[in-house]
Order: C-alpha cells, then structure tokens, then sequence
C-alpha cells in the first residue's frame, strides 16, 4: 500500500514549534509521508500544499489562543480550491482560556474539522484516528 | 545587512523615528518630551527599576504574573485583580499574537470581536492599537510597577507606544525576541530593530527616566541547556548597554533540577556582571528573573500547582529578583484571573517559606563551574567570530550553529544540538552540534547522560528527547520508557 500523505503545521501568527517537531517525527515514524509547513502557516498555504502533494489529510495546530479566529472558513476554502472531503483535524490550545472541551469541539465541528483534539493529545492518538479515517488496516 | 555593537547616531535614530512612527495611527500620539514628563510625574512605587534594586539590595524575590485580555477596562480589571488578590509585586500587560507580527489590522479584527461577544478573543492586551492613552490608563489604575512583555520581532512601535504610555520596562531583545518567536526573520533584522528598542530606552535613560529592560531568558522553554540561554542573556545586555540602557533583568528558565536551577541563576547574574565591565559598561545594575517551568503543564489543577511550587522554591532558593509565575490552568492556555491569582498566591506561600534559606548542596559550586565554562566557550566564540564585535559575532555564531537553540521555530537557527536530561534530572547536550565546548565538557555532558542510559537500558536518542519533553505533564521529572 502506497503512503498515506499528510499536511502539518501550525496556523495563523502562532509560533510554537515544539509540538510541531514532535508530531513531524512522530508521523513519519508511523510510515506517513509528512509536509510540513512548520509555523505560522496560513490557510492558502496548507491548501496549495495539500494540492500540490495529492494530501490525504490536513492536520492543524494551534497553541495560542486565536485558533477561532485563524480556523473560520477553511473548509469553504477548502472546498473552492477543489480539495472537498479532504480530512481536516484540528488541535492544542485552539481557543482562549478554559472552556468546556465538549463545546469547543462542537464548535469546530461545526466549521468543518472531522476531528478536534484537546490539549495534551498524545501523538498516537492521532495516528489511531488516521488509520481509521483513511482506512489503513495496520 | 551589515550589523555592528555600536551606539546608534541621532541622525540615524530620528531618520528611522520618522518611519516608525507612521507604521500605524497611534504613532502620531507619541511626544517624546511629553512623555518624559510624565515618567518624572511618577510615584516611585509605579518604577520598575527602583523596585528591582531595591529587591537586588534586600535579596528579596518578587512575584509577577502575565496577564493581558483584549479591552481596556477588561485589562484594567484584570491587573487590579491581579494586584489585589493575588498580592502582585509586579504587573505585566502581555501582548496579543497579532501585534506581536505587527498584524494591527488583525488586532483591530480582534478587538471588535472581542466587543461583539462580550469575551477576549485575543491572548493578549493590542497596545499599538490602543495608544499611548490607552496604555496610560493602565499606569495610572495601579499602584505597582507594570511591565510589557510580548514576544515582537520588530517592537520599535510598541516600544514607542509602550515608553511614552508610562511602562516603565520592556522585555525581549533581538536574538531571544527573534529565533524562538519567528519562522523567517534575519537576525540581523532584529538585532538592528531592537538597538532602535535600547536607543530609546537609552535616551530616556539621559533624560533621568531609567527604564528597565528584560532579554527574554528561557528562549523555546524545551530542554534549553543553561549556557545556551546565559550565552543569549550575555549578549543582549553587552548590545542594550551599548545603546545606553543602564537597569537589565536577565532571564532563565527552570530546567527542573534543583542544583542546576540555583546554579544556572548564581551564574547568570555574576557572567553578565563580568562581561559588562569586562566590556567597559561599569554603571549597569544587573537583576536576574527565574521563570517557572516553561515546558507543558500537567492537566490536573491539583498537580500544576506542584509544579508551581517547585519553581517557586528554586526562585527562593537561587535568590532570583523575581520571578514569574504560571497558573493551575496552564495545560489549558491562557487563564482566567482567579487561576491566574492562585498562582500568585502559591507562589508567594513557597518564597516567604524559603526565603531565609540558602542552599548548600553538594555539587552546586561543580554545577556552576561546569556552566560558567560552557558559556565562556559560547561567548568568547561570539567575540572571536565578530572579530571582537558582538553584534556581528552573534549573526555569525547562529550561521555557524555556535549558538543552536532547541525547539526554535527560526530558520536562522540551526537545530542540530540535541538535548536531553541526564539521571538526575539536569538539562545536558547529547549531541553537540556545532556548540563550541572543550573536550573535557563534551565528555562530561556525555558521560551524564550515558549514565540514565544505561540505568533505562536503551540508547540515548531522539526518542529519549521526546520522552523528556512530555515528562511533566504526566508528573515526572526525567522521561523514562
């Protein structure tokens, strides 16, 4: 079976690149093929990347607070650029302040994420939720 | 982009002034004499340089927050709560992710967002859009210092805004503000924007106005090894006294381990003395902040403020000048302002409980001698590749990987060192890189590492770094398998 590719990295004008590392090595280590756009990475950036490498997937990070705002519209975009159906993930500390993780993921899921991920996620479950997703049987 | 330690011209300073001063609306509210005046007006107990000397001379440690939320009156609320509740020594106002790129289109998005759903929608406190004015009603509502603290590559109108609103100290500089806050700036850039930053903190300084400023200490807040961030700390201060900046706060982050933590502090205020006058800036009053563990929080508020505490200790037991304290929901990011004061609180419990404590454990003067050599070997590169001049010798030390900060999202930084944590607990280097220790330092870093190896049976490795990284939230120390 071919490698499933994945398009990460960590939007809007967030700078925090350690999760980001971790993920990169974590993702390739589990046989995916990574992309990584590292930090402060716009919308039309991941999308012309998932584009331009046939992605299976686009995982979005975000660590400091503005991932509401950063994230609005990037399944309509999305959709425009042709990429519609494309999984879209979400996670980290995606709103400001503490919130009820429940509502927040309804919040995104409601923007388009297929997944949304609290703070603190393991990489492993991640990559449990995208072999599920993309149908990978090992 | 030619770059050298040397004080900038008046001409050159008020040519890029002019330019500055355009890059947003509220630049045309700064009065330079206006706004010195209205330091002079300040009471004492509103300056950060006095409080901070003072504190030097008590060895007493005071305890600062961060803080900062979208609106004014919010903001305001916030501090006061801050200051009241949680017995804030210091106050901060944190600034927004947005101003901090100098996106205040998108600040201004955020305040109108903020407004419409009655909520911070911002991480921080937009003072560029707010103005000079705005910022004046914060110095004004309260009774202690205040302090902006931020994370801006290029903070020349902030600074503007920020001086002449009445802060009275300014964190970041020009390496630490630039390789673990940006993915793509020249660090010659900001080492040229930030002497803008310290010219004007130096021309203050001339009008009587002594404004403190701050490099930015724990850099990535990952497994940064001591001399790694003592080396960035030296420099820093060597490049703002040279622009006339005479009150410095020199930064660090703790690493965990309590001997290498008391170290780490005992030695960054003695090197950063002995190369400032080693360099010829004899009227420099250096202070030192420790900052409570920078890497990820455990998610249980119970076990956070463990965390807490044990950062509090080390600030008491190194005598640091301050310290700034995190909060029980920082898994969760920015916290609400009864959190923020618990930690306050907590932390002010552990100092005055430690304070008349000294520590004297075994292997502290080994500990300090092992890092004072590493940042030698660090700093004197700097010079040697600057052919004496440190602002060129920094550029060309981060070129060369001479100064290779983990976990930094800068381009310009050459991620090769690798860290990780020796049996004890010790932030050490695995793998060098380019970093340039003696051979005795390299074997010994090794040696220390080699050692949890073998106690873990496995390899030293990335894996091992990983394991490290995500250690205190799930309540351990060293990552073991």
């Amino acid at each position: 079976m071919s490698k499933k590719t994945l398009v990460i990295g960590v939007i809007g004008a967030d700078v925090h690149a350690v999760g980001n590392k971790i993920l990169y090595h974590a993702f390739t280590e589990a046989g995916f093929e990574v992309v990584n756009l590292g930090v402060m990475v716009s919308q039309e950036e991941y999308i012309a990347a998932a584009i331009e490498s046939n992605a299976d997937a686009i995982v979005v990070s975000s660590l400091y607070g503005h991932g509401e705002l950063d994230c609005r519209g990037m399944r309509e975009k999305c959709d425009e650029a042709g990429l519609k159906g494309i999984l879209l993930y979400v996670g980290g500390n995606i709103v400001v302040g503490k919130q009820p993780f429940d509502e927040v993921e309804a919040r995104f899921r409601t923007m388009g994420f297929d997944r949304v991920f609290p703070p603190g996620t393991a990489p492993e479950t991640t990559i449990q939720a995208l072999k599920e997703d993309l149908q990978m049987t090992n | 982009m030619e770059i050298q330690n040397k004080r900038m011209s008046d001409d050159e300073f008020n040519a890029i002034r002019a330019q500055v001063l355009t890059q947003w609306p509220t630049g045309k509210e700064v009065d330079l004499q206006e706004s010195i005046d209205f330091h002079k007006k300040l009471p004492k107990n509103k300056i950060f340089s006095l409080k901070l000397k003072e504190a030097k001379d008590k060895r007493i440690t005071l305890v600062q927050p961060r803080a900062g939320v979208a609106l004014i009156k919010e903001h305001i609320e916030l501090l006061t709560y801050l200051q009241d509740k949680g017995g804030a020594d210091l106050l901060p106002t944190t600034i927004d992710s947005y101003t901090r790129q100098n996106r205040y289109e998108e600040a201004e998005n955020g305040i109108s967002e903020s407004i419409k759903s009655g909520k911070s929608m911002l991480n921080g406190f937009p003072a560029v859009n707010h103005g000079v004015n705005g910022c004046r009603q914060i110095i004004e509502s309260l009774n202690v210092p205040v302090q902006m603290r931020h994370g801006t590559p290029d903070a020349r109108l902030l600074a503007e805004i920020g001086f002449a609103g009445g802060f009275t100290s300014y964190e970041g500089g020009g390496i630490s503000y630039n390789i673990p806050y940006a993915k793509s700036v020249l660090l010659e850039k900001t080492i040229l924007d930030w002497q803008y930053c310290d010219r004007l903190a130096g021309v203050y300084e001339e009008a009587g106005i002594s404004i403190n400023r701050e490099p930015f200490g724990p850099l990535t807040g990952t497994l940064v090894p001591p001399c790694i961030s003592h080396a960035v700390a030296i420099i820093e201060s060597l490049l703002a006294a040279e622009q006339g900046v005479k009150n410095i706060t020199v930064g660090y982050g703790q690493c965990g381990n309590l001997v290498q933590d008391v170290a780490a502090i005992g030695t960054l205020e003695e090197l950063t003395e002995e190369y400032l006058h080693k360099y010829g800036y004899n009227d420099v009053v250096v202070t030192t902040v420790l900052h409570q563990w920078m890497g990820g929080f455990p998610q249980d508020e119970a076990k956070a403020f463990g965390v807490i505490s044990w950062g509090s200790s080390v600030a008491a037991l190194s005598k640091a000048t301050k310290v700034i304290v995190k909060t029980p929901h920082e898994a969760m990011g920015v916290p609400t302002m009864e959190a923020n004061a618990q930690g306050l609180r907590c932390t002010k419990q552990v100092i005055s409980m430690l304070g008349d404590q000294t520590l004297t454990a075994a292997g502290l003067e080994q500990e300090k001698r092992i890092i004072s050599e590493e940042t030698r070997c660090i700093v004197d590169k700097c010079f040697e590749l600057g052919s004496g001049d440190i602002a060129l010798g920094a550029v060309r030390a981060f070129q060369a990987g001479v100064i290779d900060v983990p976990f930094a999202p800068s381009r310009y930084n050459a991620g090769k060192m690798l860290p990780a944590r020796d049996n004890n607990g010790a932030i050490r280097i695995l793998n060098a890189g380019a970093v340039p220790l003696s051979k005795e330092l390299l074997d010994f870093n090794k040696d220390m590492i080699e050692e949890r190896a073998k106690f873990e049976k496995r390899k030293a490795s990335f894996q091992m770094v990983i394991d490290d990284v995500y250690a205190i939230s799930k309540g351990r120390l060293v990552g073991r398998p």
